[in-house]
């Protein structure tokens, strides 16, 4: 058994909200034993054989209803690839995705076309990105941006869709008196409060976020990191965060995986990961953290 | 709407297939062009609200000018058809006068400004006043068939929203207008959804005109002649205007204005601003029917 | 009064058109002769030509004269009298290299093969304005060798051939587009094959696609930068149909075309940098420029890749008849319109005043 497999314990739960099998994505051409020529114990996610790119390759697992799971690892790790190639901004090369809240689960949601795709984004699974400006739109009043879900979703009552905006709005502690101020003009703490309250508008059980917090100034993160986690308690979501900071990954979630050159090296409970890491890297990267 | 059918030999010299061509033309077009169009007309029936592309062909009237109109009429009429052209609701606006007599002259058809007499109604931005029925055709002159062209430039993206039904920023952009002015500000081309299906351009016929086309006995049918695209709402088809249900679809109000000319208060009247403002209907052979009834 | 509203509409234009026949016929100055546009103004009636899609001199002359001058407006009475005539056949195809030349420059190199043609152009004439009566040339005198100057010549190198034996040329040739796309008959948007796209400029208003050039250039959002010219070509093609019995080819004629290359360096990210790449214009008569940003849009458009939006502008606003139209429809009546804007002012304004 490989080093990385050693300290692979089980990350499968019974009933999961979030099942993933397999999940891989690679840039360029495909060889097959470009797999084994890439990944940790190589240093690279890079072939040199065909020069492609093994992004993420062979992850596995799921989160339960109400869980948070944690993605770490440092940047060109793979942990962004897999959170979009489970949203569907990006195509994975293969893999088995599925969701209990649609379609029961007997779907592969990477198989979805265009169409599909959206239904599901309106619906079921909501994103919020490290920069808010992608998942807003900045030239549209923060009311506005939450409007877009919820027509979508099939409101068409004014009044309603203004309801459900202010509500979301002081949940996410944005004064009201700027709901009809559009974007752009908000600071980068505000905009992502904005962007949190657009992806719960139509009460998704399913949350990914990656790098939530990465980009706010030190002051303002720490408010934000505090309101995603009180509403992570709140929704009881099925949510997967991405990060590269332990500090957010130990603030909320309950179980993490370790990522390096693309693939997952440990998964453990987030405590018992931050007290023994087992893999080499998880260890490394524990001990950054705490100095 | 008869159809011309001439007889088809096959041409062996190149002076019969010169010969066999240049035939004097019914209604401007050679006959290719026409069934061209039709078959796009049949298309844009049988998806209605969908934008057609077709063939456009360069017409004696400037683009922008009627072009597309002018091609909807030349390849609908027969020889048994009447034509009534109308601008602004006026028959004897130049525009309209220079459209029927293009039309008129290279068919030898009737021309009328009465609706009852009419088959055919070419119309640049109005619905005439009088109900029309299932033995009147509809053709109104479009200058922008896309109506999501106010918040989206690029053409794949456009045709993708209109593919999935992706109508969502569409309804974000009637908030923002409530938001920001209190009404929404749509003034004339009030974008529609067309048998639950496509949003479309009502070109810009004003919003008094719009609740004539929910329902209607008539076929109406949009030509595009410069942006190259036809497109239909058929008769007894669902055209509700986009709006929020708490908010309702405002036509145009005149304040209790009544028309200078026959006293009526139940068209749409247009105004002649000025020191002591007046009033007329903008659909000038209905006004003068009120007259003379 | 207003104009849209004149009672005896009918009345009004045929006024107008009265109008402008009489000042347009019974100028006092000499009628102008048809073959005075052909023989004295072949610029302009080449131009027509080109933008009009037609190649029928004559024709072009007569709008122009009917036009009183105005491009655009004989533009449109070509394309209009177009419309009247059904398609008789579609020409084989011929190749570019079946040209007879007139004129041939190859800026990219200084001793290129096949003849180098200065011909008839103005290029490196002073531009002088000869305002007083100058010497008219003499058909007599013998220091003129205007005989062997007009000779045609055939072709017999062209550069891109000429970097391709030297392997300096990406190979772009597609199996996938065989049948060229008929903007006549299909209105093309993007995306759209690469016939799409010629055939669109090749019939493009020449302002419209010199200005595109030139705005990418210098423009705030573009970024072209120049190609190296590889030919710059004027010179006769035929044209020839299959006979209805035979199925052999019958010459029926002859037309004049303009005809560039332009060599473009290739140094993206994506692409082969060890070569060049080649842009293509082509248009009816003699019309330089038109070709020159033609070649230039041509490539630029390809390795842009659909990032911006340069196939939208060129596909869908170069034509000269669509865009004059729509600007000039502008004074059309729009009373119903505005009358309708108006009215939401008073409502916004009623909603603002309300809430005082």
């Amino acid at each position: 058994m490989s080093q990385t497999e050693e300290h692979m314990t089980s990350i499968h739960v019974p009933s999961p909200i979030i099942q993933v099998r397999n999940l891989g994505k690679y840039y360029g051409n495909f060889d097959p034993a470009m797999i084994e020529r890439t990944g940790p114990e190589h240093g690279t996610a890079r072939d040199h054989v065909t020069a492609s790119i093994v992004a993420a390759w062979g992850v596995n697992f799921d989160v339960a209803a109400g869980e948070a799971l944690g993605i770490v690892g440092e940047s060109g790790s793979g942990k962004s690839t897999v959170l979009r190639c489970i949203a569907g901004d990006v195509a994975a090369s293969t893999g088995d995705v599925r969701l209990a809240p649609f379609e029961d689960g007997n779907v592969n949601i990477l198989d979805l076309d265009p169409s599909a795709r959206r239904q599901l984004r309106i619906n079921t699974l909501s994103v919020v990105y490290q920069d808010p400006a992608e998942g807003l739109a900045l030239g549209v009043t923060a009311g506005g941006n939450i409007a877009d879900p919820l027509t979508a979703a099939g409101w068409r009552n004014f009044g309603s869709i203004r309801d459900r905006a202010r509500e979301l709005l002081a949940r996410t502690e944005v004064p009201l008196d700027r709901m009809d101020d559009i974007v752009r003009n908000f600071s980068g703490g505000m905009r992502q409060r904005v962007q949190i309250a657009r992806a719960l508008a139509n009460k998704p059980p399913i949350l990914l976020l990656d790098e939530p917090t990465t980009g706010l100034d030190a002051s303002v993160a720490s408010g934000v990191l505090d309101l995603i986690r009180q509403l992570l308690e709140e929704l009881q979501v099925a949510a997967i965060v991405v990060s590269h900071d332990f500090g957010v990954i130990e603030m909320l979630t309950e179980r993490c995986l370790v990522m390096q050159h693309g693939r997952v090296v440990e998964d453990a409970l987030t405590d018992q990961l931050l007290e023994d890491p087992h893999h080499p890297y998880s260890q490394k990267l524990v001990a950054a953290a705490r100095t | 709407m008869t159809l011309d059918t001439a007889p088809h030999t096959s041409p062996t010299t190149i002076a019969q297939l010169v010969g066999h061509r240049t035939t004097e033309t019914f209604a401007l077009l050679d006959e290719e062009s026409k069934r061209e169009i039709r078959r796009a007309l049949l298309h844009a029936v049988c998806i209605p609200g969908y934008q057609v592309p077709f063939g456009s062909r360069e017409m004696p009237v400037a683009r922008g000018w009627g072009s597309g109109g002018l091609q909807v009429t030349l390849a609908c009429v027969g020889s048994d058809d009447a034509v009534k052209v109308i601008d602004q609701g006026d028959d004897e606006g130049v525009n309209a006068v220079n459209l029927r007599r293009l039309v008129t002259m290279s068919t030898g058809i009737d021309e009328t400004t009465e609706v009852y007499e009419a088959t055919l109604i070419q119309s640049r931005h109005r619905i005439p006043e009088d109900d029309m029925n299932e033995n009147h055709i509809l053709i109104l002159q479009v200058p922008v068939p896309e109506p999501l062209r106010g918040i989206e430039r690029d053409i794949r993206e456009l045709a993708r929203m209109h593919s999935e039904a992706d109508y969502s920023r569409m309804w974000v952009s009637l908030y923002e207008d409530k938001v920001r002015n209190g009404v929404i500000t749509q003034s004339t081309g009030y974008p529609c959804l067309v048998a639950s299906r496509y949003i479309v351009a009502t070109t810009p016929i004003p919003r008094w005109d719009i609740p004539r086309l929910h329902q209607s006995k008539f076929l109406t049918l949009f030509g595009a002649g410069r942006e190259k695209r036809v497109y239909a709402i058929p008769p007894y088809t669902d055209v509700e205007p986009l709006t929020f249900e708490d908010v309702p679809f405002e036509v145009e109000s005149a304040d209790g204005a009544t028309c200078r000319l026959c006293g009526s208060s139940e068209s749409f009247l247009v105004e002649m601003p000025g020191k002591q403002e007046s009033w007329s209907c903008s659909d000038t052979a209905w006004c003068r029917r009120q007259r003379n009834t | 009064m207003g104009y849209a509203a004149a009672r005896g509409g009918l009345n009004a234009i045929l006024t107008a058109e009265n109008l402008v026949r009489r000042l347009r016929d019974l100028d006092p100055s000499e009628r102008i002769e048809l073959d005075q546009f052909t023989g004295r103004l072949r610029l302009l009636v080449d131009r027509v030509m080109g933008e009009s899609g037609l190649w029928a001199p004559e024709l072009a002359a007569m709008a122009l004269c009917q036009g009183e001058g105005d491009l655009i407006e004989a533009v449109h009475l070509l394309r209009a009298y177009k419309s009247t005539l059904g398609r008789l056949d579609t020409a084989i195809p011929l190749h570019a290299n079946d040209i007879q030349l007139l004129r041939r420059v190859v800026p990219a190199f200084r001793e290129p093969g096949g003849p180098q043609i200065l011909g008839r152009s103005t290029d490196y004439t002073a531009r002088m304005l000869t305002t007083t009566d100058r010497d008219i040339v003499d058909a007599s005198d013998s220091t003129t060798t205007l005989d062997t100057a007009l000779k045609t010549r055939p072709s017999n190198s062209r550069m891109s051939d000429v970097l391709r034996d030297m392997d300096l040329l990406v190979d772009r040739r597609r199996t996938d587009d065989p049948e060229p796309f008929d903007i006549t008959r299909t209105p093309a948007k993007p995306p759209a094959p690469r016939s799409a796209l010629l055939s669109s400029m090749a019939r493009a208003e020449t302002g419209a696609l010199v200005n595109q050039w030139y705005r990418n250039i210098l423009g705030p959002d573009g970024y072209l930068h120049e190609v190296t010219l590889g030919e710059v070509r004027h010179g006769k093609l035929p044209i020839n149909v299959r006979h209805p019995m035979t199925g052999g080819s019958v010459n029926i004629g002859s037309f004049r075309a303009t005809e560039v290359e332009a060599i473009e360096d290739l140094n993206g990210s994506e692409e082969d940098r060890t070569r060049f790449d080649v842009g293509y214009g082509f248009c009816f008569g003699h019309n330089e420029r038109k070709a020159i940003a033609m070649a230039n849009l041509d490539i630029a458009c390809y390795r842009d890749g659909a990032k911006s939006g340069l196939e939208q502008s060129l596909l869908m606003t170069t034509d000269g008849l669509d865009s004059a139209g729509f600007l000039e429809h502008l004074k059309l009546p729009h009373y119903v319109t505005f009358r309708s804007m108006v009215e939401r002012k008073v409502a916004v304004r009623r909603v603002a005043d309300g809430s005082k």
